[in-house]
């Protein structure tokens, strides 16, 4: 097989034009993305989002609030046999979904919550060109994106609205729930969690859009479930994250080799010569 | 319910047996007797009684506020709560512009008269009814058309208490001296429907997420149908 010369890619600080083998080679290697846990989150999130919004939508049921049709209103609430009941799954599976949270981001603060927040907080220079570039690229205008981090800018975005909203479903929802606080309160808690649901589902639409169908971005889709990503795709649209894990690959990799090779020659297993 | 306030002697025996007979907590009671006036000058004083509680209005302004539909009319017309659904945001409680709502201290959820629901559907008549000494008090169904309640409304023309905006179907209805009931009419305290901070903010911000998740849905729409009619590379680049 044809020697590719990765130090020659990473040398430089965009994506640059691939030759067939740098390509094959790209295509054919894959790098981490998503560890085992935060999938299971991802998944475990989405079923709760999928059934707190069927529930809650059919909850919401006033002229002043309601945004659903009353037949749906009326075949969730049938389906749970009563609204009391809807209303008892809707808080159950919310206490049950900021449980798991909790524990998560917990039990997970050192490797997973701030490295996350480090990363995925802050917009930087590059991300704000990159929302721009976006915009005039979806307006039809030919401009070239800025490299990305592990997360694009989109990406950075809507983990902000969710995370957020979540927080404020969580905070609010409790409120409501257990009516805690005066009745202001929970006024303010019904605003909050509508706005928050609202605002989250605003962006579900492109996030499942983006995962789902836009084949530029398919395979991290795929990553959310085998957790990798191959090389091509990350180096188009993630290269600094490709920059950045490739050279730890690559220190990992020259680490091993010299730990094996120290350890073959004290056992006497290669040739002195050799070596030199 | 017609009530005759020539008979009323604002004893309040109402408002005690309903509060005997639901538990109503210290301090808050979901019917009342309030005095209005006297007014004029001497010797031309008027006064009247307003005896009163939840109208159980055709229109409720109370249902339509809502959030959760903890508040409805039942089959026979009564505006009733679901307790189990009330979230206790009270701004029902707002909306009513004769104050028959109240949030109850303990349960952090709404309480009102239910025209004494579980009395009238077991054959009793409601605790306030049975309990005036007066008989001011007249409960009946006044879609019958035999009933004493249709008779008083209907040919004696007994009349809701109705003022400007608030006119939203009362089923309560008031009889008695021409000028008391006049006097009712036109100085029983209502209160204009209160619309909270929080609800104003959620008016505005309704349409802004109707608007924002309406294009964002409308834009993965038009992109799925650029990416049909473009189709996709055969080979992955």
């Amino acid at each position: 097989m044809q020697q590719v010369n990765i130090e020659r890619l990473l040398k430089q600080d965009k994506p640059v034009p691939l030759s067939p083998e740098e390509k094959e080679y790209l295509r054919t290697h894959y790098l981490k993305k998503h560890d085992v846990i935060p999938k299971w989150t991802h998944w475990f999130n989405a079923a709760v989002w999928g059934f707190q919004l069927f529930t809650g939508s059919a909850l919401i049921n006033s002229t002043l609030f309601k945004f659903m049709p009353d037949w749906w209103i009326n075949m969730v609430s049938e389906l749970f046999g009563t609204r009391a009941n809807l209303l008892k799954y809707h808080i159950l599976v919310g206490i049950i979904w900021s449980v798991v949270l909790v524990v998560n981001y917990l039990f997970g603060i050192k490797n997973y919550t701030i490295p996350f927040i480090r990363r995925n907080f802050v917009l930087d220079r590059d991300d704000i060109l990159w929302l721009i570039n976006r915009g005039l690229g979806i307006l039809g205008m030919k401009v070239e994106l800025p490299p990305q981090g592990e997360y694009n800018a989109g990406q950075k975005l809507f983990a902000m609205v969710a995370i957020g909203g979540i927080i404020i479903l969580i905070i609010t929802g409790f409120i409501m729930s257990f009516h805690i606080g005066s009745a202001e309160t929970v006024k303010w808690a019904i605003v909050f969690h509508f706005i928050a649901a609202g605002g989250v589902v605003a962006g579900l639409f492109v996030h499942i859009f983006m995962a789902a169908v836009l084949w530029e971005e398919h395979p991290s889709l795929a990553s959310m479930i085998t957790g990798k990503v191959n090389e091509l795709y990350a180096y188009h649209n993630h290269f600094k994250w490709w920059k950045e894990m490739k050279k730890l690959e690559l220190e990992v990799r020259e680490r091993e080799r010299k730990e094996y090779e120290e350890k073959a020659k004290e056992m006497g297993l290669l040739p002195e010569e050799e070596n030199n | 319910m017609v009530l005759n306030i020539d008979r009323c002697v604002d004893c309040k025996a109402c408002v005690i047996a309903c509060k005997a007979e639901w538990n109503v907590p210290e301090g808050y009671s979901r019917d009342w007797v309030k005095e209005i006036g006297p007014v004029g000058e001497f010797p031309n004083l008027k006064s009247a009684v307003y005896p009163g509680l939840c109208m159980h209005c055709e229109d409720p302004p109370c249902i339509k506020v809502c959030p959760s539909g903890a508040t409805y009319k039942d089959e026979k017309g009564r505006v009733l709560v679901d307790q189990e659904l009330c979230i206790g945001c009270g701004y029902c409680a707002d909306a009513c512009p004769y104050g028959a709502r109240y949030i109850h201290p303990d349960l952090g959820v709404v309480d009102k008269c239910t025209f004494c629901q579980p009395r009238v559907d077991a054959g009793l008549e409601p605790a306030c009814v049975e309990t005036c000494i007066a008989e001011a008090r007249i409960f009946g169904d006044l879609d019958d058309p035999d009933s004493e309640v249709y008779r008083l409304v209907y040919k004696e023309g007994a009349v809701p208490l109705h003022r400007g905006e608030v006119n939203y179907g009362a089923s309560v209805f008031y009889m008695g001296e021409k000028e008391q009931v006049e006097l009712l009419l036109e100085k029983a305290p209502l209160r204009k429907t209160r619309f909270s901070t929080a609800g104003t903010v959620w008016r505005i911000f309704r349409p802004l997420l109707g608007v924002a998740a309406g294009l964002s849905f409308l834009g993965v729409t038009v992109a799925a149908i650029y990416q049909l009619i473009k189709g996709e590379p055969k080979i992955e680049e």
